[in-house]
């Protein structure tokens, strides 16, 4: 067992189980834990701010040197660098899982709030009977029921005598049936009500849309048009191989296909392509402000 | 014509090959672009007045929830479904934390509704920061930030319910949206709402635009928290964004011109050699000209494959005699 198992190797960042090493190791990531974030509890806040950004610079500045700093080629395990640019190189690519997994270890402790929060404003609700108390009721016995069978469920096919049979539903027990039921039977069913209703709101959204209102609404009517009725086989198969089966390059432009490639190709397109500029433009410039803790939160 | 090794240049001999690939205009371009946003960010540091254009949706925002004042019904905003507190997040809860600013000085509830814990949790310390500021922490509410669900349709389930038992007067959809975007913004339609959104994903963005009564496209999303504060460090960013994108359009443009003149009056012409291993060398069956053979792409891909993989010897390393290989768990 290591402290982090999906790297077997052993390197700076882990180290076997029941040594001296691994517990030294452990214990100092628990200290240097605990010291940071008791220690951030207790700066002031008018300080709270460097240190936050001091934090984030260096989280930062792992990613920046690890997508920068010349990678080792052709390494291979138990291999020692060749010098000390490649020395870094080694350490930063070790590093790389265990500072991924900082980012899990947080998300694991916000679930926990996220649930918190959940059953604080629904206990909540069942307690002053408020509005529509009836639902709360029914979303807090799904998450126990939902938890217990799916852990259940998950013992029994890791640790259970007969786990390797549990592919076959010949084999299951009472909380296999029943997780199947609320996970398969439920939850994903309703998952993809949900993604049904889609259809119709495109509709309605469609219908106010496309109304002809303005240049810019009437525009994207005649092109909404066009590539519905290129998409409709019958009219497509009318239009282009009867009516314009024959005829002269020139107007075999207009047949649908090609109208609806063309808008495709040569409007849409560069259109999406040219937001995607900005917006990753955007997401770099405000990645750059967040790194450099140039940007203010929540003073907008 | 030979190439440069940079490593060999420096008297290391095996560090820094894999930037002999011969596509490093690509890697220029990227440099440039934070040199323009940090040089702007000095500008406007500096004290220069610099310009930005109005945008509607950002404009509304006051209107939006001055009508939910009036209406005495809550204001809804949602952060998207980011997985983590990324920038796109970072974005959407800085022009919410003006929206709650707004709706604060009206004594207007708000709800904030979170697909991810980490969201919620940082969500909630901004929503305090806002009220703590406005002096009225009094009025913060702390369930007025709620964490709903990390699965994408229980999530919109959870969002649209709240929208119609709440009746919220405005909705605001900040951020990263897919499927369930017109789910919420027809939601929101169906019971009169005011509705400003945003996505970051483009597919989404014309549903909003069909939905929606103010939509911010691409990177007006970024540029709101300029619009709105008014700082110099957002509003020199968002010019140095202005001129990467004048950067971009500009190599668009000529690499559009490149192309067409190359593979256009030119068609038909016959590619006789081409560069292998760093030199030139005839082609052993003449070919068409192909856009990939055009200056403009060759300058921005990797142009020699062969004469990178040449010049990449493996090295030989040392063994490490502290290194002790196991195959998994013990």
């Amino acid at each position: 067992m290591f402290l982090a198992q999906v790297d077997p190797s052993l390197n700076f960042w882990n180290a076997p189980t029941g040594t001296t090493e691994w517990f030294l190791k452990v214990g100092l990531g628990l200290l240097i834990g605990f010291g940071l974030f008791f220690g951030l509890m207790s700066v002031p806040t008018n300080l709270r701010r460097p240190v936050v950004a001091a934090f984030t610079f260096v989280s930062g500045l792992f990613y920046v040197l690890f997508w920068l700093w010349p990678a080792p080629i052709g390494r291979e395990d138990g291999t020692k660098p060749l010098n000390a640019v490649e020395g870094v190189g080694f350490w930063l690519s070790d590093a790389l899982p265990k500072v991924a997994n900082f980012t899990n270890i947080l998300a694991a402790f916000m679930l926990g709030l996220g649930v918190f929060s959940v059953l604080k404003i629904h206990l909540g609700k069942i307690a002053k009977q408020q509005k529509d108390w009836g639902f709360s009721i029914v979303l807090l016995t799904c998450i126990v029921l939902m938890v217990a069978f799916g852990y259940w469920d998950w013992n029994l096919r890791t640790f259970g005598a007969d786990s390797a049979k549990l592919d076959n539903p010949t084999y299951w027990h009472f909380a296999n049936y029943m997780q199947d039921l609320l996970f398969d039977g439920l939850l994903q069913q309703m998952d993809a009500g949900m993604f049904s209703v889609i259809a119709f709101y495109i509709l309605s959204a469609a219908y106010r849309a496309f109304r002809i209102r303005s240049i810019e609404a009437t525009i994207l009517l005649a092109a909404a048009l066009i590539m519905m009725l290129s998409l409709m086989g019958a009219i497509g198969y009318l239009w282009d191989q009867k009516a314009l089966g024959d005829a002269s390059p020139f107007i075999a432009n207009f047949k649908l296909k090609e109208v609806a490639g063309w808008i495709k190709d040569n409007v849409q397109t560069p259109a999406i392509r040219g937001i995607d500029f900005g917006v990753g433009i955007g997401a770099l410039a405000m990645g750059m402000r967040l790194w450099l803790s140039l940007e203010k939160q929540g003073q907008s | 014509m030979q190439f440069i090794d940079p490593g060999r240049l420096l008297g290391q001999i095996y560090w820094g090959a894999q930037y002999l690939d011969t596509g490093w205009v690509s890697r220029l371009v990227p440099l440039l672009l934070v040199t323009f946003i940090l040089i702007n960010i000095l500008r406007a540091r500096s004290g220069k007045e610099l310009y930005i254009r109005r945008i509607a949706g950002l404009n509304a925002i006051d209107e939006a929830v001055g009508r939910a004042t009036e209406m005495g019904r809550p204001v809804l905003m949602v952060p998207g479904l980011s997985d983590s507190v990324n920038a796109v997040v970072v974005q959407a809860l800085n022009i919410f934390s003006y929206v709650t600013k707004t709706a604060a000085k009206f004594g207007n509830p708000i709800l904030l509704c979170c697909y991810n814990a980490t969201i919620y949790t940082v969500a909630q310390e901004i929503i305090r920061d806002v009220y703590q500021e406005q002096g009225m922490v009094d009025r913060y509410d702390p369930d007025s930030v709620r964490y709903i669900s990390d699965r994408q349709f229980a999530f919109a389930a959870g969002v649209s319910g709240l929208i119609l038992r709440e009746q919220a007067a405005a909705t605001f959809f900040l951020g990263e949206f897919y499927a369930e975007a017109l789910i919420f913004a027809e939601t929101a339609n169906s019971i009169g709402a005011i509705q400003v959104a945003s996505s970051t994903q483009s597919t989404q963005t014309p549903f909003f635009i069909a939905a929606c009564d103010y939509v911010l496209i691409g990177d007006e999303f970024y540029a709101a928290s300029a619009y709105l504060t008014r700082q110099p460090v957002l509003v020199g960013s968002l010019i140095g964004q202005d001129w990467s994108k004048m950067l971009i359009g500009t190599c668009i443009l000529l690499g559009a011109l490149n192309v067409t003149l190359s593979s256009g009056p030119f068609a038909g012409k016959s590619l006789t050699e081409e560069k292998s291993a760093g030199v030139w060398k005839p082609v052993k069956e003449p070919r068409l000209v192909s856009p990939d053979d055009v200056f403009a792409v060759q300058l921005f891909k990797s142009q020699d494959k062969a004469y990178v993989k040449k010049s990449i010897v493996k090295p030989t390393r040392e063994k490490d005699p502290d290194y002790h290989p196991v195959g998994g768990d013990e």
